[in-house]
């Protein structure tokens, strides 16, 4: 008997957020099958891939490709350039690490003007992260969002506690874009999504971060998360719950032991660079089956080899 | 799991604002119900003219077109004895947002309005009775087969036929309730839509206590699987009801705004 297929389309899609401005925007979502079933619906946009930069010159020794990369970029805007140069990069994301209070504690000002130089040195759209400090952040992020204005900029993220301000310094003010991010909790996930739209910012401007892990470190929950919110937009059709998803992978994977365990401690093991670029590649992937509709990455090599495997699916 | 389809009653010719409306061709208080359902959380609206003998055609045009150009395409039940009337509401209809539904058939005089909405790709709720009411489950699930057998023949979707057991008066038939929601069980078993104008359960009851019996009536219907209801929407109690058996069962996912989504 011969094989017929049964495409598996959802009457429901995923909401299409555009993030920059220009030839180089990009839309995230739209997608109305399975996480990267392709072949049941030609896929309106593929899963996007952004690569991250910080506001701080990091010390890159322990990593010589990645040293290389962005060898003589002293600035941030400098590094943002290369890094919208990497090959598969869809949009650049700048975290600035720096504003930590526990830290470099970077004012706002600061902040912003960081921001405006990376915003200008690029033409691929920007997304902001801040520093997991819910005060400093939404102050950077408001700061950041005037700076940007008129650049389409996604900030993540708005958590529980400080949604309102964030959300309102963001997209309501200056139109920008911005995320909800919940920690691998589904029912918090709708429940920002619900009073983020609440607060009057539409939904087509919220972009989801359920949170993530690396690849071993209870990923299973993140994969659950993230199916349980498909099949909720898709299959119920919950309109709150119908945001794309970023995943900020790298923000997870660069800090396991996988990652920064030096090669002299722990020989059989080889190559830090490569077990980095490896625990990356392997959850953004898996986020991707999952259900992400654009993940962040630091290292170029694992920006090319996502970006390839989207491609190859497509 | 789908949603629970609620399917707002409040647009009907009984209430003497509505039939005045609908004979002066006012669009106001027509509109104003139909807000009101659906900011209380509606999916569809049920729109009732009446027998309509002389003019329903151009009636339930002029409805069905009023009420989808001023909200979005909203899903409609098309509720008359008046065939005709039904065919020409759905000549006009958007189906953007969900099929027509057609008020309804039962296994009796009314059987013809299954091959009404077969011929319409329309949904059509099906009576389990015939003359009167049904005298018990045996006679209810007779009629539900003879009006599954007659739609599927004519190549309608078995989920398009939406069947009613009809919800009877407490006050009168207390000891015919538990039966209902049987048959409710026994459709949902067989994967069956359910549906039925609830309210009928509390008819007679001090105002006050309509909503608490409503209440705990839908509750117990939707643990036996019925999948739509033809309510109030506006009776607040009944809709949170509603809404926090959809959480239990799983039809939609949880968060604390969950009442006012």
């Amino acid at each position: 008997m011969p094989f017929v297929s049964k495409p598996r389309k959802f009457n429901a899609s995923i909401n299409e957020t555009v993030l920059g401005v220009g030839d180089k925007a990009v839309t995230l979502g739209g997608l109305n099958t399975l996480p990267l079933h392709f072949f049941d619906a030609p896929a309106k946009n593929p899963p996007a891939v952004g690569i991250e930069i910080t506001d701080v010159d990091a010390d890159l020794s322990a990593f010589p490709e990645l040293a290389a990369f962005y060898e003589g970029a002293k600035t941030p805007a400098e590094r943002a350039k290369k890094a919208a140069a990497a090959e598969g990069a869809q949009f650049v994301c700048l975290r600035f690490e720096g504003a930590d209070p526990g830290g470099l504690n970077r004012s706002a000002a600061e902040c912003a003007a960081i921001a405006k130089e990376v915003a200008e040195a690029i033409d691929l759209p920007l997304v902001i992260s801040g520093c997991k400090n819910v005060e400093k952040d939404a102050e950077i992020f408001a700061a950041c969002a005037e700076a940007t204005s008129g650049k389409n900029v996604l900030f993540l993220s708005a958590r529980e506690e400080n949604y309102k301000t964030v959300g309102a310094s963001t997209a309501l003010a200056y139109g920008q874009k911005v995320g909800a991010e919940s920690a691998v909790d589904i029912n918090l996930a709708k429940q920002l999504n619900v009073v983020m739209t609440q607060l009057g910012i539409a939904p087509g401007s919220i972009v989801m971060n359920v949170g993530s892990a690396a690849a071993g470190y209870g990923f299973e929950y993140v994969a659950s998360t993230l199916d349980r919110v498909k099949a909720a937009a898709l299959e119920q059709n919950d309109n709150m719950l119908q945001m794309p998803i970023m995943t900020p992978v790298s923000a997870e994977t660069w800090g396991v032991k996988e990652s920064i365990m030096p090669e002299q401690d722990m020989p059989e093991w080889g190559s830090q660079e490569e077990r980095a670029v490896a625990m990356e590649t392997v959850t953004a992937s898996a986020c991707l089956a999952s259900g992400s509709d654009a993940v962040i990455l630091r290292h170029p090599k694992s920006v090319k080899t996502i970006a390839a495997m989207i491609a190859a699916l497509l | 799991m789908a949603r629970f389809i609620t399917i707002g009653e409040r647009i009907h010719c009984i209430s003497p604002a509505i039939r005045e409306a609908m004979e002066k061709r006012d669009p106001g208080p027509i509109l104003q119900r139909a807000k009101e359902q659906l900011d209380a959380g509606a999916t569809y609206l049920d729109v009732n003219i009446g027998p309509a003998e002389s003019n329903g055609e151009e009636l339930m045009k002029w409805v069905v077109t009023l009420l989808q150009e001023n909200f979005d395409n909203v899903p409609l039940c098309l509720d008359t004895a008046n065939k005709k009337a039904i065919e020409a509401g759905i000549s006009v209809y958007n189906r953007a947002k969900g099929k027509p539904i057609v008020n309804s058939a039962d296994a009796g005089d009314r059987i013809d309005n299954i091959d009404l909405a077969a011929a319409n790709d329309a949904i059509c709720l099906a009576l389990c009775s015939k003359h009167g009411i049904s005298k018990d489950n045996d006679e209810r699930m007779a009629y539900c087969q003879e009006m599954l057998e007659r739609g599927m023949g004519l190549g309608m979707d078995p989920a398009d036929l939406w069947f009613d057991p009809l919800f009877l008066v407490i006050k009168g038939m207390q000891d015919k309730q538990m039966e209902v929601l049987e048959f409710i069980k026994m459709c949902s078993d067989m994967g069956l839509n359910t549906t039925g104008g609830l309210s009928n359960i509390s008819n007679g009851m001090p105002k006050h206590i309509r909503p608490i019996m409503d209440s705990a009536m839908v509750a117990m219907a939707m643990m036996c699987g019925l999948t739509s209801a033809i309510v109030n929407p506006c009776d607040r109690r009944l809709m949170e009801t509603i809404k926090s058996c959809e959480i239990i069962r799983g039809d939609t996912l949880y968060a604390d705004s969950y009442l006012e989504v």
